[in-house]
Parts: C-alpha cells; sequence; structure tokens
C-alpha cells in the first residue's frame, strides 16, 4: 500500500504536504507532522482537539458521525454540520489521496 | 531560547508526559538537542488502551504508540531505551544512569510517572498476582483473561473496573472485592456509581464492597484470596488495582520537595532551579479550586508538558484547561469535567435508567465539576463554565431540557469560590 498526500492547510493559512501512512487514523497523519493537533484523548472522541473541515462531498461520502462525535463537535468552536469531522475517527483509505483538510480553530 | 548551550535538554520518563514535552519543545524553536530517557524498552506508548484495547477478545499484541516509530529521529531526539536514570547531580547539572555514566543537561524534565500500589498483604509476591501500568502488564493480563478463568480483582477504581468488563466480556468469572461501599468512590458521586454498578451486575460482575482483603494463598501461584470477614473467593487470576504512588524517590532524593508527589508550582518547576518535573509524578495548586492535587490523567500530562515548555522557551502559556478524565466500561463512557469534592450538592440531570444522563457538582452553587454518562452534552459547557466561576441556578440544572450553559444565573464571583474549596481541601 502506498502513502497519501494531503494538503493541509493550518489556522494561519499555511499549506502543508502531509504525508498520511496506511493504519493511521487521519489525527496521527497531522500530529506526528507537528501540526498543532493536540489530541488529547489519543483518539477515542473525547477531545474535539483534532477537529477539521474536510470537502463537504468527502464528509457526506465517510458516513454518519457516531454519537459521541457529533455530541462534541456541535458544540465546537466553528462546527460546521456539512465540513466538520474529528480527524482522529477518520480513518486511512486510498480514495482519500489528495485531500484538502483545515485545521478547525482552537477553543 | 537564545542562551546558547551545547548541553542537551534531558527529559527521564517516555510516557505521555515526556514525549508531549519533547514534541512541544520541537514545534516550539528549540533547535538544540533533546535527550529522551526511559527504563522500558521499545517505542512510548499510550497507557489508556492497555485496560480498554488491550485485553478485548481479539485484540492482538499490538498497542498505539505515541508517535510513529520514524518521529523521534526526524526530528532529532535523542532516545536512550532500557536505562533507568539512578541519580541527579544537581549542582553538575547532570544525571547518573544505572552503570555509572553521567550525562549533563542544561534543563532536566522529570516526567518518571507512577506505579501501581503493591498489595500490603502476605502472598502479595505469587505468580498470578498481577497489576496494570505497563504494556507487559497488560499483555500478562491478556493472557490470562482466558474463558472460564477465575479473576478476582481487587480495588473497585478506574483500572479495576475496566479490568472486570473486560474479563467478562472475554468468558471469565469476575468478582471485584472493594473495601468502600461504592465503585469508583474517591472520584464519583453515589448515582454515577450506582448507574455503573448496575451496568456490571447485568454484565455478570459480581461486586462485593467492605471487603478488605488480609490475605493471598496458594501453592506458588494465587489459588484463593481471604477476607477480614473471614470469606474466601477462589482465583486462577488476581488484578490489584489498588491507586498508583508517585515514582517521586529519584526527585527527592536529589533535594526536590515532595509530599506524595514532586511539588511544582504553575510553570512546573521544581525547588532545584533548571529541574522540572510534570504529569502523575507531580503535585501542584489547582488554580482553579486552589486545592492541592495530583491528577493521574493524560490531559493533566498533556497540558503540564505544554506548561513547562512555555518556560523553557519563555514564550506565551495558554490559559490553564480545566482537568478532565474519561473512563469506557463495557461499552458506556462516564466523562469528567473538573474535579468533584464529596461535599459538593450533587445534581442529577436527566434520567440514569436511559443510559444517559450527567451529574452536576455545585461548589457554593457554582459548578465545580460535571460527570457525563453515555453522552457528551454537558461536556464542552462544563469546561467553560467551571473556569468562569459563574452561579448556576439548580432548579434550572436539574431539568435536562435546559442547556447547561443557559443555567447560569449571570452572577459571578470568583475570589470566594476560590477561597471556599481551598478551607475545603
Ligand atoms: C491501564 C491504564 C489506563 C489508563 N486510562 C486512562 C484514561 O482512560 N484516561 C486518562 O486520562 N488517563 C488514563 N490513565 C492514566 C495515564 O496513563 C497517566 O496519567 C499518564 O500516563 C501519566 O503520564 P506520565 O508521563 O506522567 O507517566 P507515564 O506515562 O507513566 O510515563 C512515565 C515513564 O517514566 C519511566 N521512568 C520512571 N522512572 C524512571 C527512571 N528513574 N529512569 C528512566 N525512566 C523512568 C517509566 O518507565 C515510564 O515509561 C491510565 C493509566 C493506566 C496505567
Ligand atoms: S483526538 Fe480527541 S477527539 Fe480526536
Amino acid at each position: 500500500m502506498s502513502t497519501n498526500t494531503l494538503t493541509v492547510v493550518d489556522r494561519e493559512g499555511q499549506q502543508h504536504a502531509v504525508q498520511w501512512e496506511p493504519e493511521q487514523s487521519l489525527m496521527e497523519a497531522l500530529r506526528d507532522h507537528d501540526l498543532p493537533v493536540l489530541a488529547s484523548c489519543g483518539g477515542t472522541a473525547s477531545c474535539a482537539t483534532c477537529h477539521v473541515f474536510l470537502d463537504g462531498d468527502i464528509v457526506t461520502s465517510l458516513g454518519e458521525r457516531n454519537e459521541d462525535e457529533a455530541e462534541l463537535l456541535v458544540d465546537a468552536e466553528g462546527f460546521r454540520e456539512d465540513c466538520s469531522r474529528l480527524s482522529c475517527q477518520v480513518a486511512f483509505e486510498d480514495r482519500l489521496d489528495g485531500m484538502t483538510v483545515t485545521l478547525a480553530p482552537e477553543e | 531560547m537564545t542562551e546558547k548551550t551545547t548541553d542537551p535538554i534531558v527529559i527521564v520518563g517516555s510516557g505521555h508526559a515526556g514525549v508531549a514535552v519533547a514534541a512541544g519543545l520541537r514545534t516550539g524553536g528549540w533547535d538544540g538537542r533533546i535527550v529522551l530517557i526511559d527504563a522500558q524498552h521499545g517505542m512510548p506508548y499510550e497507557r489508556p488502551p492497555l485496560s480498554k484495547e488491550l485485553l478485548t477478545p481479539g485484540s492482538g499484541d499490538k498497542t498505539a504508540l505515541l508517535r510513529k516509530e520514524d518521529y523521534y529521529q526526524a526530528r532529532g531526539m535523542e532516545r536512550i531505551t532500557g536505562h533507568t536514570v539512578e541519580s541527579i547531580d544537581p549542582a553538575a547539572r547532570a544525571v547518573v544512569l544505572a552503570g555509572g555514566s553521567r550525562l549533563p543537561f542544561h534543563r532536566l524534565v522529570l516526567a518518571i510517572g507512577s506505579r501501581a500500589r503493591e498489595l500490603p498483604v502476605p502472598g502479595a509476591q505469587l505468580d498470578g498476582v498481577l497489576a496494570l501500568r505497563t504494556y507487559q502488564d497488560g499483555l500478562a493480563i491478556q493472557r490470562a483473561l482466558v474463558p472460564g478463568a477465575k479473576v478476582v480483582i481487587i480495588g473497585a477504581g478506574f483500572i479495576g473496573m475496566e479490568v472486570a468488563a473486560a474479563a467478562v466480556k472475554n468468558g471469565c468469572s469476575v468478582t471485584v472485592l472493594e473495601f468502600q461501599d461504592r465503585v469508583m468512590k474517591r472520584v464519583t458521586s453515589a448515582p454515577v456509581s450506582a448507574f455503573f454498578e448496575g451496568l456490571h451486575r447485568d454484565r455478570g460482575v459480581n461486586l462485593e464492597f467492605g471487603a478488605a482483603v488480609t490475605e493471598l494463598q496458594g501453592e506458588g501461584r494465587v489459588e484463593r484470596v481471604v477476607t477480614s470477614d473471614g470469606r474466601h473467593f477462589e482465583a486462577d487470576v488476581v488484578v490489584a488495582g489498588i491507586g498508583v504512588l508517585p515514582n517521586q524517590e529519584l526527585a527527592e532524593a536529589a533535594g526536590a520537595a515532595c509530599r506524595d508527589g514532586v511539588l511544582v508550582d504553575e510553570h512546573c518547576r521544581t525547588n532545584i532551579p533548571g529541574i522540572y518535573a510534570a504529569g502523575d509524578v507531580t503535585r501542584f495548586t489547582s488554580p482553579f479550586s486552589g486545592a492541592s492535587q495530583r491528577l493521574e490523567s493524560i490531559q493533566n500530562a498533556n497540558a503540564q508538558a505544554e506548561a513547562l515548555v512555555s518556560d523553557i522557551l519563555g514564550s506565551q502559556p495558554r490559559t490553564a484547561e480545566v482537568p478532565w478524565f474519561w473512563t469506557v466500561q463495557h461499552g458506556v463512557r462516564l466523562q469528567t469535567a473538573g474535579v468533584m469534592h464529596p461535599d459538593d450538592e450533587v445534581i442529577v440531570r436527566g434520567d440514569p435508567d436511559t443510559g444517559k444522563f450527567s451529574v452536576v457538582y455545585l461548589r457554593e452553587g457554582r459548578l465545580a465539576a460535571v460527570d457525563t454518562v453515555g453522552g457528551l452534552a454537558d461536556f464542552r459547557p462544563a469546561k467553560k463554565l467551571i473556569p468562569a466561576g459563574r452561579l448556576l441556578d439548580p432548579a434550572l440544572v436539574a431539568d435536562p431540557a435546559v442547556k447547561l450553559e443557559d443555567t447560569a444565573t449571570g452572577e459571578h464571583s470568583r475570589s470566594d469560590a476560590r477561597q471556599t474549596a481551598a478551607a475545603l481541601a
């Protein structure tokens, strides 16, 4: 399996090319590239510090958020129903190669 | 950071706090040497999955790493694994490793965590008596949780109850012995304990309260647990989850002030210049309640790492985050914001029978802490309301139809809330 390359837009609007490895969640790829994603719950949908915006079509194709993710996100800073996801809940998929990820504002 | 030095920042301990410090130093712009030392071999890993994922059936022997394998080298972080730091020479600014080699430091960070408290009873050394702190411990417990095994868990705290949940799922017969009269008494209120007790009993966990263990018996290997009222509990394996002790001895011997934890200020400085401590090993004054506390949580390890990195780099520290914690038992999540006190006013929001409710802890009318069970709707509002110190209307709080943020009466007063809390502590 090959890695995915992502374009990540940080909170200052800077773009970063990020390698996303199979078996990593999206959060792990962001964190391991030193992007300011605190991920304080280690990826268990408990903290919302890994909140990102994805393209609306991609969010739709990923399916429903689970209940914990949904409840954490609705109150999150800058929440957008069509674009918001917790990146720790997004698993690696080949078809996501090249996607753009924007970090949501910090609390 | 403008200070020129060739000596490294030495971080002792590569758990949650140590790795967060190393990562924070690099992202914050520290380009000098960083040396991470750990007594354990292998890659630094996450601890919460050890009592959750690792123990569930069919989970294999993999566990989540704190950072991927090539992370450290790619950032020029030197790692020394399988070596214990035996002593610190504060005057010479050096640490001494087992075997005698010395390593000078520019700054020293003690992120040495805590260890499982050992059972203070005869028989505690028998084979089959286990505790859960490390990955190796997790694997040993995983191997012991075979279908039909008689598992006795001593202590009904987070670790004990998470192991109990995993053990019944593995088809073991499980008894939890607890000296107190309910589960998780140290950290939560009676309604939350009652809910989780029901959950565990429904899944077949046998809970015994007021059970003081006096002896473990067996021929080489544990066979039974004896309690002070003379009862015997047959056991193939015993897991002790009776709390942790801070690994403070290293700091104490070097002259750091300790009192059930290494004492640190809000920047995580010890009383020895140039030496910091973070994570489970520390004791500090809560900026929210004024109480002296030691917190065993990931959130605290990360927050303290961040505070001391700001101090070393001279950067602007972030405002303190309210402490928070989570546990998952039988697939049900308990998530806490703030730290409750037994004297707090306890208000239940919602109906525990639905499996989804919150418990709000008011201190002098102000929000001190929240437990959310089976849902997270009140968690984030609580994290904002606690530091704000606003008075809440108890009648509104009791109505789950009213949003928690809408229960504030509009009145403020932080200073007396702090004083009351300090008096309670
Ligand atoms: C099974 C389990 C489940 C948990 N679940 C949760 C949870 O769900 N949520 C939560 O918030 N918290 C949880 N915790 C608590 C959390 O893991 C700790 O609060 C956290 O790990 C503290 O980080 P730390 O860096 O202070 O210590 P640790 O992560 O324990 O790291 C300390 C490291 O220092 C090393 N060390 C110690 N002394 C020396 C020495 N002299 N020389 C060299 N190395 C040394 C140790 O080997 C260890 O690797 C759990 C803990 C356990 C054990
Ligand atoms: S890392 Fe905590 S919610 Fe994703």
